[in-house]
């Protein structure tokens, strides 16, 4: 594992809450992008990814050093992140507009004024179908593509953060990219 | 479609890139020769690509603050101990000897400038105006801060007066005389007065 990384780790432990934040900094995108993208809703994502990181703080002695941090934080996240979902238990239909992406606005991260050239509303439009598409996915085989494709992780890494089998989480990405592949065809 | 179930999972594991070397070209010339397995083959690595092309959110602004601020208070007696730790310069800086007087402004503790007078061993935190007499150090006779808070893990044998700022630490043990804190802006005129003739008594010193 990064030295840095296990060095921040041990100052955490000794009780160094300072030193956590540093942490934070370090994986904070990650832990963002991949809760963002499960759960396709910029406030969740932000709320998850703080709760990870609180929960991460609160059981940091549990954390093995000799594994990777981002294993053990990409696990916290998608954890949480399915709980979260579960609890919204989305009773939807395939033609619905997708729970959880009305509030996801592109749009809104820049600011009213800027008025935005036709190229950059043309990726936003896109950018926006894409995270459509993924939230169609079942959350099961949702986190594995995500893990695999957005995250670019190994199928061992994958196994571990999930908690499953190596060849489940094959199964999960194949079954996902099938599914991908029947509607963006 | 591809063609068959198997050739379906044998498309799975060619993009995994799971297949021997043998398996690949077997398939590569399968699919030569099958359109639906060439078709199916081009659906799966587009949906791929169509995927992987979903950009990077980075996490939003102050997003580290707010999971700072949502953590557990910490005891403060751990707390100044890291932070001594964390920031050697400050150590560096602040830890020589003071004799008898010290003052940051150069002036007599006009305007909110810290100033520390007494004669032993301390430490200073510029940045949380903090004055800190380390576990293990002595300063011998009275000691006075003002616009600064003091915290005391050794010992001062005199007197400690605080005016404008704090006492931190919750035990007077580390004191041998009184803490005097003065905030109040009458209290603070009397200590100047007071001080102010204590000071004419003894052998003039040569502060203008």
């Amino acid at each position: 594992m990064d030295i840095v990384v296990k060095k921040i780790v041990r100052e955490v432990k000794k009780g160094n809450q300072e030193a956590f934040s540093e942490l934070v900094e370090l994986y904070k995108d990650k832990v963002y992008h991949v809760s963002y993208r499960m759960i396709g809703n910029t406030h969740e994502a932000q709320d998850i990814a703080q709760e990870a990181f609180l929960r991460a703080y609160m059981n940091i002695e549990s954390y093995d050093e000799e594994r990777k941090f981002s294993t053990w934080i990409y696990r916290i996240t998608t954890n949480l992140t399915i709980d979260r979902i579960r609890k919204k238990k989305p009773d939807f239909h395939l033609e619905d507009r997708v729970s959880g992406t009305e509030n996801l606005d592109y749009h809104s991260q820049f600011a009213d004024d800027v008025e935005l050239p036709e190229d950059q509303i043309v990726k936003l439009e896109m950018q926006q179908w894409i995270q459509e598409e993924i939230m169609r996915l079942p959350p099961k085989y949702r986190s594995a593509v995500i893990l695999k494709y957005l995250e670019d992780l190994s199928i061992k890494e994958i196994s571990e953060i999930l908690h499953l089998p190596e060849a489940t989480v094959k199964t999960r990405i194949h079954r996902g990219r099938e599914a991908l592949r029947k509607r963006l065809n | 479609m591809a063609c068959t179930q198997e050739k379906r999972e044998l498309l799975d594991a060619y993009l995994d890139e799971e297949l021997t070397l043998l398996e690949a070209k077997q398939l590569e010339a399968h699919i030569y020769e099958c359109e639906s397995c060439e078709q199916h083959l081009q659906e799966l690595k587009r949906s791929v690509a169509i995927i992987q092309s979903a950009s990077h959110f980075e996490a939003p602004r102050h997003f580290t603050e707010g999971v700072m601020n949502r953590l557990p208070e910490q005891p403060a007696r751990t707390k100044w101990k890291h932070r001594i730790r964390r920031n050697p310069l400050i150590v560096a800086a602040a830890a020589f000897l003071l004799v008898f007087v010290m003052s940051m402004a150069g002036g007599m503790g006009d305007g909110q400038e810290m100033v520390v007078e007494g004669e032993g061993q301390f430490l200073l935190d510029r940045e949380q105006n903090l004055v800190i007499i380390p576990e293990g150090s002595t300063v011998d006779g009275d000691l006075t801060i003002r616009n600064g808070d003091i915290e005391i893990n050794g010992e001062v044998t005199g007197t400690v007066t605080v005016v404008n700022g704090q006492h931190l630490q919750a035990s007077a043990s580390g004191a041998a005389g009184e803490i005097e804190e003065i905030n109040d802006a009458l209290e603070q005129i009397w200590f100047q007065v007071r001080s102010f003739t204590a000071d004419l008594i003894p052998s003039g010193s040569d502060e203008e």
